[in-house]
Order: structure tokens, then C-alpha cells, then sequence
């Protein structure tokens, strides 16, 4: 019937290029259509109607094509029938929009399309030739707790991915910022949250995204192998060429690679329903876990980064052993000394590999070194004539089945002998106490955390609010050094003159180092700085300098930590704190925390709190 | 930094333009072992924008270094090309005897599944003989390997193949 009356359409008006007459309301249907929407990559607009989060005119055929699927699916179906002009066929619309064309084509059985012979989309099909869809999310580095956002990008593997073990030949498609020109480095921080640059997809060698992230962030990448099908992933990879330099908005919360990706798993295949519910912010592992939770999911792998496996090579090895890594890094003469040799074959085969690493390790994001090179290349010839065996690392466990982001806090307790009640929001993620699986062991990262306090009486107060807090306790050991270091913003009560707590704005920072102390605990010892607004100070902004030193132990409640810290006013004021923090891991998203303090202050007595609090870790 | 570059050379460039035979002026043929890789250390600024530096290539040029994919170095349909970002991850694994790199390098030359436990234990027995210097380049390496294969009777079926 419908291709009847296409024919009818098409005698009369056959002037246009020849493209069918589709009544109305089956335009309207197709427009509604989920797959349609997908590929417009349209959102229901606030006050009703459609908008695209392409921002790219080039995008759309229609004027209002952004606003309007129904004009834009028109224009397309228009589009598809235009002439094909020799030698330019790759600009043909049924070229730049293979997605499109096949839907429409599908739909309304169009069996008399033009014929164009793609020859650029065609190439590039074959050269990725998708066949299945791993999902990738590199995880948390410790020593860089903003990367607990983490990433996650896609990897389209050909169909012998498995049975040959080739992924690293395959492509990944990647969605981030597009940076242009060199902006310096604050500046590029503040317009990727704001979203002062655009988002695009690229199709990158997975090879060079896995370089990128196991070496160079030390990030450890997990791979989660999706049950698309071979037509599924090749209907989204057909689609992402329809994006190629195509321009979307970019903000870090939302419109962030995740969603995107989301976005592309529901074109692959259009019944699922991933992205209402990131609405307001996507954090990488909620995405993961949206995915897991909508089946998608088939086998998990795990690829450590290249300080994880350099750690563990030099695990077994005793404090000697360690001294011969160093030692064998920095002068290969060492191989052949005579003391060396003494130490049993199979010992010296895990210290070469460890040290091999180590040099590694160091040439991290440096250009080539003549030197360097040649030491890591009499490594590996050492290597050669004594191989290790092959370096077998615990999986570490599922970041997505760590606790959820935001949290939800319910305190009570006391202050000197006032009771009081506490309400708290946290929009994102982590703290030291926090349940712990799925996180590394002294990262903290919270972005906007709010709490309430009610004294009797019914007093209410703000008690602090949080901007951002980050903290980065990555243990030192023999062989690799990092630095340990916090930073934190907002506004939080101190104690002021006669007891009170007054509402100070401040800004701190730390840095010092993080040792371990014992199978699961870590001692570190910071010195800080502070800048301080408080109406108590006669300055505007007082300075202080202080040190912040503690113990952090993951027992089998939870996480405990004993800390202590202390302020130095330029103005004279000494303010100190002692506290002890200990979670009673209830469930994974249930976590009960009891809080001991004792504060110092010049301007007034000692005071001790006591808390209790319920976390809920939801959403 | 260079990175960034590239992105945007590859972005510019449309993909014919770029593709040139091995040794060319803009073909990256021939990468140095240990090439090393210069990113940004500041991870927080790296994050915020999820870890890339506005690399909108495209597939096909960019996992060639700007090499034309047309030539006769292909083998079993993929380009080993691709191996060139793979050098440090090679020299390990074939130091090692083992790993995904070399068996990437066996499926790339074309070497059947059944073949693919000699070829990791020939050509780590001659490591020295294929890497045979710290500034070897991609072309060196992949020479070499066909000069080892030629000398296996098992093997050099696949150093002939083209």
C-alpha cells in the first residue's frame, strides 16, 4: 500500500529528485521512532519539543533540523534521492549518512534509491570490519584521584579478535574534547567542565589508548566484553561515521564521553533504555554499571597498568634482591659482577624483568633518551637468555561493584554536652572511610558535599560545605617514590572565641609522603598550607602553615584512620585536631561511620565531638 | 603536545593525501625501539576533559604513522604497519619468549595458529639477532624477522609471503 502510494507520489512530483511521497503520518511515526531519535541524537526538550546535542549545523539537512525530527527525517529522505554526481560520489547523502539511508530505506522499502558507490565509507567499513563491542573503562590511578571519574571508550574487534588474541590490532572509538591550539593548562581545565570545547569521536588503535593509559596514566583497564551482535555493532559503527567531525557540546558531568557511549549502545541495538537515567551527571562507573545491569555484559577482562606490574614483579623479591634491582637499572656492568652471579639463576631473572620495568617506568612521558634506551635494551638482552615466567596478577575487584556515588549522610551526636543532629548530601564519590571495595586504599575524592547541622532547640546551621576535597596517599617504597598530596576548598566551622564554631571560607593544601606500614595500613605525614577567611581574624585572609600526619588502616569492619593536624596562624593562632574515624561496612551501599574528635583551639578550651553516622551510598 | 599536533594534521589532511609509500617524508615508518611517548603529567587537567588531547582522527591513517595502506606490506588483511606502535611491547615479549605483542607479530605475518608456539620460541632464541641494536627501527626488525624465518625449515613459508 505504502509503496503504491510512494509510486503514485512520485508521477506527480517527479521534478524533485525523484524521492517518494510518505504521508504524514507515517513520517511522524518514523520520526518518533527510537532508532531515529538515537541517530538525531535528540532529547526531549524541557518545555516539550526535541533538541540534538550535536551542535554542528553540518549535521542536519533540515534548517530546524536540530529542534525538528520529523523536518530533518523529510530532508533525508530527500537528500538520499538526489543525483549522483560523477566523481563526487562520496558526498552523496546516502555516503555521509549510511545510517540513516539504511533505516529509511528499510522502512519504507525504497527499492529505487540511486546507486552510489561509497568508495571512502566502503574502505573504512572493511579496514575496521566490526564484528563484536568491548567496552573499556580505565580505572582510578591512586596517585591522581580525578581520575576516579575515570573514561570509558569502546572497542570494535574483527571477527578473529578472539581466536587470534589481536585486540591490540583493533580500533577503539573514543569521545572527548577537542583541543585546538595550546591553551595553557588552567584554562583548559575550566573550559572542559564548562564545556568551552567541543566534543568528538575518533576511531583510535586501541593499541595506542592502551599505551596511553597503562603506561602513561597507570591506569588499569578493565574490559567488558558485550553480547552485540555482529549486526548490532556493525549498525553502530555505520552510525559513528555519520559523526565523523561532527561537533557536539562537552561537559565533564554530563555530556561526557560516557553518555555518548551510552548513546552508541542504543543505536546498536534500540531497545535498550541506558541514558534516562544520567540525566544530570554520568560518572564512568555508573555508565559500566548501567551496562551491567542491562545484561549487556559477557566477560569481564582486566589489563593491570605498567606500575602495577612492576610492582608486582618486585613483590616476592627480599630487600637484597631489591638493592640488585636498582643497582642492575642504572649500570648493566653490574650483570656480569661476579656478586651478582652468586645470586640463583631464578632470582636474577625476576630482578632483570624488574628492572627492565623500572627503566621503563622511568622513561614514563619522557622523549627518547640515547642512554636510556640502550640501558633498557641490555636489559632485555639479559632478559633474553634468562626469561622470567610469565607475570601473573590478582584481579583486583570490579570497580562498578564498589559503592555507589552520591551519598546521602544521617548523623547524631555531641558537642561538649550539646546534642545535636546531622544531614548531609555528597554528590560524588569517595572518601579515606568509605566502603572500601572497588577503590584503592588512601584516595579521596569529593566534589560538593553539604551538611546540616540541628542543635537542641531546633538551631540550625550550615556545618560545612565542601567544594572539593582531594586527597592522594600513594605509599613510597625502594623503588618508586611518588609524592602524597591534598587539596581541599569551601566553607567549614572552626573552633572561633568562647567555644563557638564560626563559618570560615577556606583554601589548604598538602604535600609530604605515605608509607606502608603493614599488609593493609598506611602511615602518612604531610605538611600543608591554608588561606582562611574568618570574622574572628582582623585580616581579611589569614595564612597559616601546619603538617597533617596519620594512620590508615583497612580492617575487617572497615576503614580506620587516626589523624592528627595542626594550623599555625601568622597571626598567632594555633589550631589543632585530633580525630579517630572508624566504618562499620553495613552493605555495599551502607556504611556506618563513628567519628571522635578533640579540637585545639588559643581562643577557647578544648572540645570534643562525638558522631554517629548512617552513609547511604545511592545513585 | 605532539599529539595534539598530530590529531590535527591527521584532522586537516584528508586521508588520501596523507598515505605514502614506507619511507616517504611523512610516512613514521620506521619507528626507534623505545620511541618513547611524551603526554602531560598533570592528570587532573587530563581528566577533566576524560583523557584525550583532541585527537579526531578517523581510523585508517592513524594507525599507519601516515604510511600508505595500499602497498604490498600486508599480510592475512591487516597492515603491519600497525606493529610500529607496538616496538617496546615487542622487544618485551619477545625478549620473554611470550605475550600478546609477539602474538599479534605471528598473526600480522601470517603465521598459522599451529605454527605460532615455534615462531615465539624461534624468534626469542634469536631476540639478539632480531633486536640487534638498542636504536633498531621497525623496517630493521621486521628484516631481521624474515631472515630468521627463512633460516626455519617450519618457518620460512612465511618469510616468502607477500
Amino acid at each position: 500500500m505504502l509503496k503504491r502510494l510512494a509510486w503514485l507520489a512520485l508521477s506527480v512530483c517527479a521534478p524533485l529528485y525523484a524521492a517518494p511521497h510518505v504521508d504524514n503520518s507515517r513520517l511522524q511515526q518514523l520520526a518518533d521512532s527510537r532508532f531515529w531519535i538515537s541517530i538525531g541524537h535528540y532529547e526531549s526538550g524541557k518545555l516539550g519539543g526535541w533538541r540534538s546535542y550535536v551542535d554542528d549545523p553540518k549535521f542536519f539537512l533540515a534548517v530546524n533540523g536540530a529542534h525538528d525530527p520529523k523536518a530533518e527525517l523529510a530532508a533525508t529522505l530527500e537528500a538520499i534521492y538526489r543525483p549522483v554526481v560523477q566523481g563526487k560520489e562520496d558526498l552523496h547523502p546516502q555516503c555521509v549518512y549510511p545510517s540513516r539511508t539504511r533505516f529509511l530505506r528499510d522502512e519504507l522499502k525504497l527499492t529505487d534509491l540511486p546507486a552510489v558507490d561509497c568508495k571512502e565509507f566502503n574502505k573504512w567499513f572493511s579496514d575496521v570490519a566490526p564484528d563484536s563491542t568491548v567496552l573499556i573503562f580505565p580505572a582510578a590511578y591512586l596517585n591522581s584521584p580525578s581520575s576516579m571519574f575515570g573514561h570509558t571508550l569502546l572497542r570494535i574487534d574483527q571477527a578473529d579478535v578472539q581466536t587470534n588474541k589481536t585486540a591490540l590490532l583493533s580500533y577503539a572509538i573514543n569521545f572527548g574534547a577537542y583541543i585546538e591550539g595550546s591553551d595553557n593548562s588552567i584554562l583548559y581545565a575550566w573550559k572542559g567542565l564548562m564545556g568551552g570545547y567541543p566534543g568528538l569521536f575518533a576511531l583510535v588503535p586501541y593499541q595506542e589508548k592502551l599505551s596511553e593509559y597503562r603506561s602513561l596514566e597507570n591506569r588499569d583497564l578493565w574490559e567488558y566484553r558485550l553480547n552485540l551482535t555482529p549486526e548490532e555493532t556493525r549498525r553502530m559503527v555505520e552510525h559513528v561515521w555519520e559523526l565523523k567531525q561532527i561537533r557536539f557540546g562537552y561537559f565533564f558531568f554530563d555530556e561526557n564521553c560516557s553518555y555518548r557511549l551510552l548513546e552508541l549502545l542504543q543505536v546498536a541495538r534500540p531497545s535498550l533504555n541506558l541514558t534516562p537515567q544520567f540525566r544530570l551527571t554520568a560518572i564512568p562507573t555508573d555508565t559500566v554499571r548501567a551496562v551491567q545491569d542491562a545484561g549487556l555484559v559477557e566477560k569481564i577482562d582486566y589489563r593491570p597498568s605498567k606500575e602495577r606490574e612492576l610492582l608486582s614483579r618486585a613483590e616476592p623479591l627480599s630487600h637484597d634482591e631489591k638493592q640488585w634491582v636498582l643497582k642492575v637499572s642504572a649500570d648493566q656492568q653490574q650483570l656480569q659482577s661476579p656478586e651478582y652471579l652468586a645470586v640463583p639463576k631464578e632470582r636474577r631473572a625476576l630482578i632483570q624483568d624488574a628492572a627492565y620495568r623500572l627503566e621503563r617506568y622511568r622513561a614514563n612521558g619522557e622523549e627518547r633518551d640515547a642512554a636510556r634506551s640502550q640501558r633498557s635494551y641490555d636489559l632485555l638482552r639479559a632478559i633474553s637468555t634468562n626469561p622470567p615466567p610469565a607475570l601473573e596478577i590478582e584481579r583486583p575487584g570490579l570497580p562498578e561493584d564498589g559503592h555507589e556515588s552520591r551519598t546521602w549522610q544521617l548523623g547524631a551526636g555531641t558537642r561538649d554536652d550539646k546534642a545535636f543532629a546531622e544531614y548531609g548530601l555528597r554528590m560524588a564519590y569517595h572518601d579515606l572511610n568509605d566502603n572500601a571495595y572497588g577503590f584503592p586504599l588512601g584516595a579521596q575524592i569529593e566534589i560538593l558535599q553539604l551538611k546540616l547541622r540541628q542543635y537542641e532547640n531546633n538551631k540550625w546551621q550550615v556545618q560545612r560545605l565542601d567544594l572539593a576535597t582531594i586527597r592522594s596517599l600513594t605509599p613510597r617504597n625502594e623503588l618508586l617514590q611518588p609524592w602524597s598530596w591534598q587539596v581541599a576548598g569551601g566553607l567549614e566551622r572552626v573552633l572561633g572565641k568562647h567555644g563557638d564554631e564560626n563559618l570560615v571560607s577556606h583554601v589548604n593544601g598538602g604535600a609530604g609522603g605515605t608509607w606502608k606500614l603493614g599488609d593493609d595500613v598506611l602511615g602518612f605525614a604531610l605538611g600543608t598550607v591554608r588561606v582562611e577567611h574568618n570574622n574572628d581574624f582582623d585580616a581579611l585572609v589569614s595564612p597559616a602553615a601546619g603538617f597533617d600526619t596519620g594512620v590508615l588502616w583497612r580492617n575487617s569492619l572497615g576503614n580506620l584512620s587516626l589523624e592528627t593536624k595542626g594550623d599555625y596562624f601568622t597571626n598567632g593562632e594555633v589550631r589543632r585536631n585530633i580525630s579517630l574515624n572508624q566504618q562499620w561496612e553495613l552493605s555495599r551501599n551502607l556504611g556506618l561511620r563513628l567519628s571522635a574528635q578533640r579540637e585545639f583551639s588559643q581562643l577557647s578550651s578544648p572540645v570534643n565531638e562525638v558522631m554517629l553516622e548512617l552513609k547511604w551510598y545511592h545513585y | 603536545m605532539k599529539r595534539i599536533l598530530l590529531g590535527t594534521l591527521l584532522a586537516a589532511a584528508s586521508l588520501n593525501a596523507m598515505a605514502q609509500a614506507p619511507g616517504g617524508p611523512d610516512c613514521g615508518w620506521g619507528n626507534l625501539l623505545f620511541e618513547g611517548q611524551r603526554g602531560t603529567p598533570a592528570h587532573f587537567l587530563a581528566s577533566t576533559t576524560n583523557g584525550t588531547s583532541g585527537n579526531a582522527t578517523f581510523g585508517m591513517t592513524s594507525g599507519t604513522n601516515g604510511c600508505s595502506t595500499n602497498s604490498a606490506l600486508t599480510y592475512g588483511g591487516k597492515s603491519w604497519f600497525a606493529m610500529n606502535g607496538m616496538m617496546d611491547e615487542l622487544s618485551k615479549d619477545m625478549a620473554m619468549g611470550q605475550g600478546e605483542a609477539l602474538t599479534t607479530y605471528a598473526v600480522v605475518l601470517g603465521v598459522a595458529p599451529e605454527d605460532r608456539a615455534h615462531f615465539a620460541a624461534v624468534t626469542h632464541e634469536h631476540y639478539q639477532q632480531i633486536f640487534n641494536k638498542a636504536d633498531a627501527t621497525a623496517e630493521d626488525v621486521h628484516t631481521n624477522t624474515i631472515d630468521v624465518l627463512k633460516n626455519d625449515p617450519a618457518l620460512a613459508k612465511y618469510a616468502t609471503q607477500a
